[in-house]
């Protein structure tokens, strides 16, 4: 290969390492800060890879434990909000984001299926009243959603969080199951039904095999939104206990002194989860943005 | 015990797909449901199925009213033209769904499945995935899936208009063995005039939502019923010529300058004049190098070799055209001036405004 | 057993079932948040003391009509709107065509790109704030190594820093969405356009202004109009890094309705601007649905 495209080629590769430099890299400073000591946490020069690797900011998270160094001068002030709390936020989170996938993926299924054979007024308005409700921005919902909750008597608890993610996670849901729905064709239905299945048992052995991607598309968009989801969290929930990550780990500024290497830690363990969902789902998060158009 | 469809009328909306279809298909027997895109077959054939409902009329299989019961409740097998193979199931279970369903137990079920695919020559395919198989192997699966349940009605939409055309020829004989063997009626839908010819006991030719003609495969090539039926049936379809009269005992032919050959005798009995719409086959023409009684001057216009035979053109009178099928080894040319002449004993009579077949009136 | 039609009566009966659930879940979760954040808008309401709430018809929109802080926060949401936004398509497109180049394993790379986008923006917001912490992050560390600066740099402690540092963050999250859109639609241009501009002379630098920008012109379109519409609404890429600050000199419109509803206690207020952006919204949108059915009858 002549000279001038090899030199273009390296030049290509260069700038892409950059660009994932830059996309990975505060992930990995956070991932390094996690496991370093305090005094090297303050340390100049910062290096990327820690002098001594600690694990204690992670057992404390998990622990529950306050910490304090030895070593770093007159013992060391751990944050107000310990991290005594932080296994709860993170099942909290769990659960929330959990149930609300469920709740807005068995929702959304049954009235894709439901619009998309069945005839009857508004079946065609419905995916378009969707996306249009997809569109709001969530800080006009959350105070009226707050009311709501509190009519219900339900703030302050995770119940209150999983149906204010099914507000908006479902019309995202509805939008790519619908689009999803119409592809798949109906003569595999018909043929179901002249094998002799009735309507639930051609929706249980046919439709939903074959809709599959589809579902799982829309559950990892679900996932990923109520997992990293503030703002809702941050006016339905008071008690520390119930809160989920994303909320609880701002409460680590509230210390006297910043602990760096817990805040990220916790930055690290939040990330995680969604980490491993990324990858393991790869190919379907890709395919799932292409059917229902790339929205930010 | 046969079936009968009375009355049977279907709208979508304000369109009217099928007007009035009243058949009757004996039992054991093949029936093909031929005609253009848009005619009402497949439509026809759904609501055997039960698929659609008819907006009127009523379906019996033998006594009983079967019009309102759930698809899966007349006992009727449907091979879809697109196969409709469940994508998540291997083939193994794609043919024992029917039977699965209405809770055959395992090893009945495993038994009627293998032996089915032995018949079909799919045993090898039974644990693959309907898209790791060719065009014709899920044709068989198709099939397979239907004749596991040994339905009393077979109900077959196109099922080889999605093969090759080498394919189609052979799966036409396969699919007629089958039916010999497994004696079971059968209803087919397709728009080759050549399949339905070649495989059905009896045709019925349709057009925009009505039955033209409901009879045998001979019936219907040697017989039309109308115009429409006559230029359908039959490959390379029939010629109809213009400006024919009959007047006087003889069929008279309009060749241009005002003159009226004389080209046969009357084929209808009785006395009247009548314009008429003449139908001849390309096969039933004969060329003559020189003047001869009853023939019509002529000039060859395209000569096409089919392989056996040749489809020659010809150009007579003003501007009409006329194609006869020829033995290959023809010496015709274009440009050449013959006479043509009309075999009197494979002449279609039209009625011009109905287009029906006068012949049958007599 | 089966009686007449009952079968499709049955059938019919599923698919009013399967509807029923959404139907409910939109009306509680949807319809009504939106009818009670409109309704809000004209009632004054402490959420501490919900008896004393009571109608004060347009009083609410005079309020922020009279207040500069909301001036200020309009327009300072679009600066970060406009900054952002023209980041994201400069940056977005140079990586779509980065991507684009027929290298090996780049598969690989074109994988990594949602990758912020699930990241929760809780954690890039604090590791940013980690990073660019004045006298002990990393960035300022770097910057002064590498001698572009002499004195630590106050990311989030100068109004203009504080501006700087949450477009930033935009950027990071969601540049891969425009690369993602502009990628595929590159991906449908036909090669042969590109071999017959060369043959015809034309340079990498031509090629790419005659071919491939008109190519991309419409999903750019699109594509820009819809950043627009959701970036200008952004509650927590802005507020989790500064909350507004330093002082107000981050403020967009959401945070000013946050700010109205949880610390001012004036949810009336808050909703009123809530209206205010939605009418933004919709204004917008149709302005989408106007380009896109011009780009598509264009292509068409």
């Amino acid at each position: 290969m002549n000279p001038v495209a090899l030199a273009r080629q390296a030049l290509a590769y260069v700038m892409l390492l950059l660009v994932t430099f830059v996309i990975c890299f505060p992930l990995l400073w956070a991932l390094s800060t996690s496991f370093k000591l305090p005094q090297d946490v303050m340390a100049s020069p910062p290096t990327l890879i820690p002098r001594e690797v600690t694990i204690a900011n992670y057992r404390n998270l998990i622990t529950g434990k306050e910490q304090y160094f030895h070593g770093v001068g007159k013992g060391y002030v751990p944050s107000t909000a310990a991290p005594q709390h932080f296994t709860s936020w993170f099942t909290n989170s769990v659960v929330v984001s959990l149930g609300s996938t469920l709740i807005s993926i068995v929702i959304s299924t049954l009235a894709a299926y439901s619009i998309t054979r069945f005839r009857y007024w508004g079946r065609r308005i419905i995916p378009y009243f969707s996306l249009l409700g997809y569109m709001i921005p969530s800080i006009i919902l959350v105070f009226p959603m707050f009311l709501v909750m509190a009519e219900f008597r339900l703030t302050d608890s995770l119940w209150s969080l999983t149906f204010g993610y099914v507000s908006i996670t479902l019309p995202f849901c509805m939008w790519l199951l619908w689009a999803f729905f119409r592809g798949i064709p109906i003569e595999l239905e018909e043929a179901a039904m002249m094998d002799g299945a009735s309507r639930l048992r051609v929706f249980v052995d046919i439709v939903l095999p074959s809709a599959l991607p589809g579902i799982i598309a829309a559950a990892i968009f679900s996932l990923i939104v109520s997992w990293n989801d503030y703002l809702f969290a941050r006016v339905f929930i008071n008690s520390i206990e119930q809160l989920p990550l994303t909320v609880g780990v701002m409460h680590f500024f509230e210390g006297v002194h910043v602990d760096w290497g817990l805040m990220m830690a916790s930055a690290v363990l939040m990330t995680l989860p969604m980490a491993l969902l990324f990858m393991l789902m790869q190919k379907h998060l890709v395919a799932g943005f292409g059917a229902g158009a790339v929205k930010g | 015990m046969s079936i009968r469809l009375e009355h049977i009328h279907k709208s979508f909306g304000s369109v009217e797909v099928l007007k009035d279809i009243s058949l009757e298909f004996p039992e054991r027997e093949f029936i093909t449901l031929v005609g253009p895109s848009g005619c009402g077959k497949t439509t026809l054939l759904r609501i055997l199925a039960g698929l659609e409902t008819a907006s009127s009329g009523a379906i019996f299989h033998g006594e009983q009213k079967v019009s309102d019961l759930a698809p899966g409740k007349r006992d009727v097998a449907m091979v879809f033209q697109s196969y409709a193979l469940y994508p998540h199931m291997d083939v193994f279970r794609n043919i024992a769904y029917g039977l699965k369903v209405r809770g055959t137990p395992k090893e009945e079920t495993e038994r009627r499945v293998r032996e089915v695919a032995r018949v079909l020559e799919i045993e090898h395919l039974l644990e693959r995935k309907p898209k790791q198989l060719s065009g014709g192997q899920r044709q068989r699966v198709a099939l397979g899936r239907a004749m596991v349940r040994k339905p009393w009605l077979f109900l077959m939409d196109e099922p080889l208009s999605n093969l090759d055309a080498k394919l189609r020829v052979t799966m036409r004989g396969e699919l007629k063995r089958f039916h010999l063997r497994l004696e079971t009626t059968t209803v087919y839908v397709t728009h080759d005039q050549l399949e339905a010819m070649t495989m059905s006991d009896k045709i019925a030719v349709m057009d925009k939502g009505e039955v033209q003609q409901y009879a045998t495969p001979a019936e219907v090539y040697n017989r039309p019923a109308n115009i429409f039926v006559a230029g359908f049936i039959g490959s390379p379809p029939m010629n109809f010529l213009s400006g024919a009269a009959i007047s006087g005992g003889e069929l008279n032919l309009d060749c241009g300058d005002a003159k009226r050959a004389a080209i046969a005798a009357s084929p209808l009995a009785g006395n009247e004049s009548r314009e008429v719409v003449l139908g001849v086959r390309p096969q039933d023409i004969a060329v003559h190098m020189a003047a001869v009684p009853h023939t019509i001057a002529a000039e060859v216009s395209l000569v096409q070799l089919l392989g056996s035979e040749k489809l020659v053109d010809f150009n007579y009178g003003l501007r009409e055209q006329v194609t006869a099928q020829v033995k290959a080894d023809s010496l015709l040319e274009a440009g050449q001036k013959v006479w043509i002449g009309l075999d009197p004993a494979k002449l279609h009579v039209f009625d011009p405004a109905s287009g029906r077949n006068l012949l049958l009136e007599n | 057993m089966f009686d007449s039609t009952d079968w499709k009566v049955a059938d019919r009966r599923i698919g009013i079932l399967f509807i029923i659930p959404f139907a409910l879940a939109a009306l509680v979760f949807m319809v009504y948040p939106v009818a009670e954040a409109v309704r809000l808008a004209f009632y004054e309401h402490n959420p501490l003391r919900p008896e004393a709430s009571h109608f004060v018809g347009l009083e609410n929109f005079r309020t922020i009509y009279d207040d500069p802080l909301f001036w200020k926060s309009f327009q300072q949401a679009t600066i970060w709107t406009a900054c952002s936004i023209v980041l994201q398509t400069v940056i977005g497109v140079a990586l779509a065509l980065l991507l684009h180049l027929p290298l090996r394993g780049i598969s690989l790379f074109r994988g990594l790109l949602l990758f912020p986008y699930i990241v929760p923006t809780v954690v890039i917001a604090l590791v940013l704030q980690w990073m660019l912490n004045a006298e002990i992050g990393v960035v300022n560390w770097s910057l002064k190594s590498a001698g572009l600066i002499d004195e630590n740099i106050y990311w989030l402690a100068t109004p203009n820093m504080a501006m700087i540092s949450t477009i930033m963050l935009n950027v990071w999250k969601y540049t891969p969405f425009v690369t993602i859109c502009v990628l595929a639609r590159l991906q449908t241009i036909p090669l042969e356009l590109y071999d017959a501009a060369k043959v015809d002379g034309a340079g990498t630098l031509r090629r790419f202004i005659d071919i491939t920008l008109p190519q991309l012109a419409e999903v750019l379109t699109v594509v820009v109009i819809f950043r627009t519409i959701w970036t200008f609404n952004k509650f927590e890429e802005i507020y989790l890094l500064t909350k507004g600050g330093p002082g107000t000199s981050t403020f967009n419109l959401a945070i000013y309705s946050f700010e109205q509803s949880v610390a001012s206690l004036k949810m009336g207020v808050g909703a009123a601007t809530g209206v205010v952006m939605m009418f933004l919204l919709f204004t917008g949108s149709l302005i989408y649905m106007r380009v896109f059915k011009f780009a598509e009858e264009e292509t068409a």
